[in-house]
């Protein structure tokens, strides 16, 4: 350490000079030779890894709008809004419409599948998100850490089971138990109000729109359980002693404090499994009965999704010759990316109206 | 001449009645108006109080009483137990696995942890302020009126009364009034503790416990934080934690010294900063220990 700039400077205190950067032999070191090719390579190989799922993802959906785009400008708006499902004769005569090739009698509309998706989707959330934050908050918050530390397990575990196994057991078992026991019940009990409508009616065979909505939420719950409660872990412990010293209830504390200190983590975790469920396609073609051009009049009847759809149409889709309904499920396909762009633009505004309130991220009290 | 003792003249005419009639009458009057004058002067007791964390003993044999409206200090090195002993008398640590007590802590005549004790009442009663800030997720005028809210002491417009007074209190109501909506996290440090201040006297409390409130402050809020403690008696009566022996000697009626597990000694803080008794007390204060 070297004092400067006392005397020739004219009385400004000395000060401890810094060991030079430049001159100093083992910063030099790292700088130059081997050591600055590694982090070169580390800079690169990082940018690459980083832009990679960005990359990816743009390229399918342009592989996917490229291939979509003939159906788009044959279908046109009907494709939203229309309630048919029309592959025309396919071994009948070619019709050209804006130049594109299409089998006669064509009449492609989604809306039902679209509506599908989002209520099938919107029940599974229904369900899944106060069981799994229930479940965050007693694994972190209640339950002795032997216990929770083996339902974490079971947790973990039920997130890695191959999404066909859990359709088969909707369909042979959760489905059948669902239609002769439970729905029968909540059909008939239900009160007799106007909002409550669609819980009544008939309760069908067990394929339809609240299975779906019940295997989706069995889905996602380990989705978002295992994100909330890694979130509830991290939450510091100096507010919740503040809640209790006030003489708040476990229950206040988790609602006031708890829970609003991660609420933007426990919005991402749901948009995540949000996503899962509006994507999910074979576990949902295996409950909902797969039907393309019907809404369901309540919550029991079959229904369809835009991914069962996707996969149970793709082999009948081949049969047309001029393409078109592969062209027309590319189409229904974007549409689906569509939806979940939009979902986590919501998402992504619910937080910024919610997130101004809540912890500033890395508080850690 | 302060409140505090004008309680302690009052005290006076209650147990040698007064023989100037003229002079003394207005000790009467403040007698008649006092709405602690049933109620005992030590609002809290520690009668030989043992804590423990499973086989390690903490503290033994603590006595001490806490006169209403006092401000009693609390202080000895790191690790002598002061703020588990705090922590003890609004029952925080209950529920920390291992904890035992021996003897016993009583509020007002009633022990705390008696079969007729609400605890979270008991938490309503004895209020706690923080090492550090820690205001809840949520607005800053939620924030002061959370307690009120979760024992439902008043409601609707009231709320906004109750906080706007509180606020005030605490010298904060200029500078958040207009900003009641915004987040507490964007307040100084200082402000989020006379914020949490707030908070834990919006329910009424009647004993405030205060551990180490300023140590994460600067010197100007400090100051801020120690000058409202003063005008907070004698409504209330507090007990304060403090690892700065200043401040302990500004703020503090009475002033206690834990070592090695005990009590070594307690008194007028005056009397124990200049004239301790105890060897090991005198080394604490003068700067030669701790």
């Amino acid at each position: 350490m070297v004092a400067v700039g006392d005397a020739a400077t004219g009385g400004t205190p000395p000060v401890a000079a810094r060991p030079s950067v430049k001159r100093d032999p083992l910063l030099q070191r790292i700088r130059t030779g081997v050591r600055a090719n590694e982090h070169h390579l580390w800079g690169w190989g990082g940018r690459i890894s980083a832009a990679a799922p960005f990359v990816a993802l743009v390229l399918t959906v342009l592989v996917l709008a490229f291939k979509a785009w003939p159906a788009v400008k044959v279908n046109g708006a009907h494709f939203l809004v229309g309630t048919d499902w029309k592959p025309g004769s396919t071994y009948g005569a070619v019709a050209y419409t804006n130049g594109v090739p299409h089998p006669v009698g064509v009449s492609y509309g989604a809306w039902p599948v679209i509506a599908g998706t989002l209520e099938s989707s919107g029940i599974a959330l229904l369900i899944a998100l106060p069981i799994s934050v229930g479940a965050a908050f007693a694994l972190t918050e209640r339950l002795p850490r032997w216990i929770a530390e083996i339902l974490r397990y079971a947790i973990e575990i039920l997130a890695g089971v191959p999404s066909v196994l859990i359709g088969l057991w909707g369909a042979l078992t959760l489905g059948p138990l669902l239609a002769n026991d439970v729905y029968p019940f909540i059909a008939s009990h239900v009160p007799d109000v106007p909002g409550f409508s669609y819980l009544k009616g008939p309760v069908g065979h067990g394929e339809g729109l609240l299975t779906s909505g019940m295997v989706l939420a069995l889905m996602i719950i380990p989705i978002i359980a295992s994100t909330t409660r890694t979130l509830f872990a991290q939450v510091p412990p100096l507010p919740k002693e503040g809640g209790e010293a006030l003489g708040m209830t476990d229950w206040e504390v988790g609602r006031r404090i708890t829970i609003p200190w991660v609420r933007s983590g426990i919005i991402g975790a749901t948009v995540l499994g949000l996503g899962r469920a509006i994507g999910e396609t074979i576990a949902v073609a295996m409950v909902s009965g797969s039907l393309l051009a019907t809404i369901s009049p309540n919550v029991y009847g079959t229904m369809g999704t835009i991914a069962a759809t996707l996969v149970t149409q793709l082999d009948s889709a081949f049969v047309d010759g001029t393409g078109f309904e592969v062209r027309t499920l590319a189409e229904l396909a974007v549409v689906l990316v569509l939806v979940l762009l939009i979902v986590n633009i919501l998402a992504r505004l619910i937080i910024r109206r919610t997130g101004n309130l809540s912890a500033p991220l890395g508080v850690g009290l | 001449m302060s409140e505090g003792d004008q309680r302690r003249a009052g005290e006076q005419v209650r147990t040698s009645p007064a023989e100037n009639h003229g002079e003394r009458e207005i000790d009467h009057v403040l007698e008649a108006l006092d709405p602690d004058r049933e109620r005992p002067h030590d609002v809290v007791l520690s009668k030989d109080l043992s804590l423990s964390f499973g086989d390690n003993r903490i503290l033994s044999g603590v006595n001490i009483e806490f006169r209403r409206g006092t401000i009693t200090a609390l202080i000895g090195p790191t690790g002598c137990g002061k703020s588990t002993f705090l922590r003890t008398l609004n029952r925080m640590n209950d529920k920390v696995s291992g904890f035992r007590y021996e003897g016993d802590v009583t509020l007002e005549g009633a022990s705390i942890w008696g079969p007729d004790q609400n605890l979270l009442h008991l938490r309503r009663r004895v209020g706690m302020v923080f090492q550090r800030p820690n205001p809840f997720p949520m607005s800053i005028g939620d924030n002061v009126v959370a307690g009120v809210k979760a024992h439902q002491i008043a409601k609707g417009k009231q709320l906004d009364v109750v906080a706007e007074e509180r606020l005030r209190q605490v010298g904060l109501w200029d500078h958040v009034k207009d900003r009641l909506n915004d987040s507490p996290f964007r307040l100084s440090g200082g402000q989020q503790q006379l914020l949490c201040l707030a908070r834990a006297l919006a329910v009424g409390p009647e004993v405030l416990l205060l551990d180490e409130p300023t140590s994460a402050l600067d010197p100007i809020s400090t100051e801020l934080v120690e000058t409202l403690l003063r005008k907070l008696t004698p409504a209330l009566t507090l007990i304060i934690v403090t690892h700065n022996l200043g401040q302990a000697r500004r703020t503090s009626d009475n002033t206690m010294f834990l070592y090695g597990g005990k009590l070594v000694e307690h008194g007028p803080t005056e009397e124990l900063f200049e004239r301790p008794r105890d060897p090991s007390t005198e080394h604490y204060v003068t700067g030669r220990m701790g």
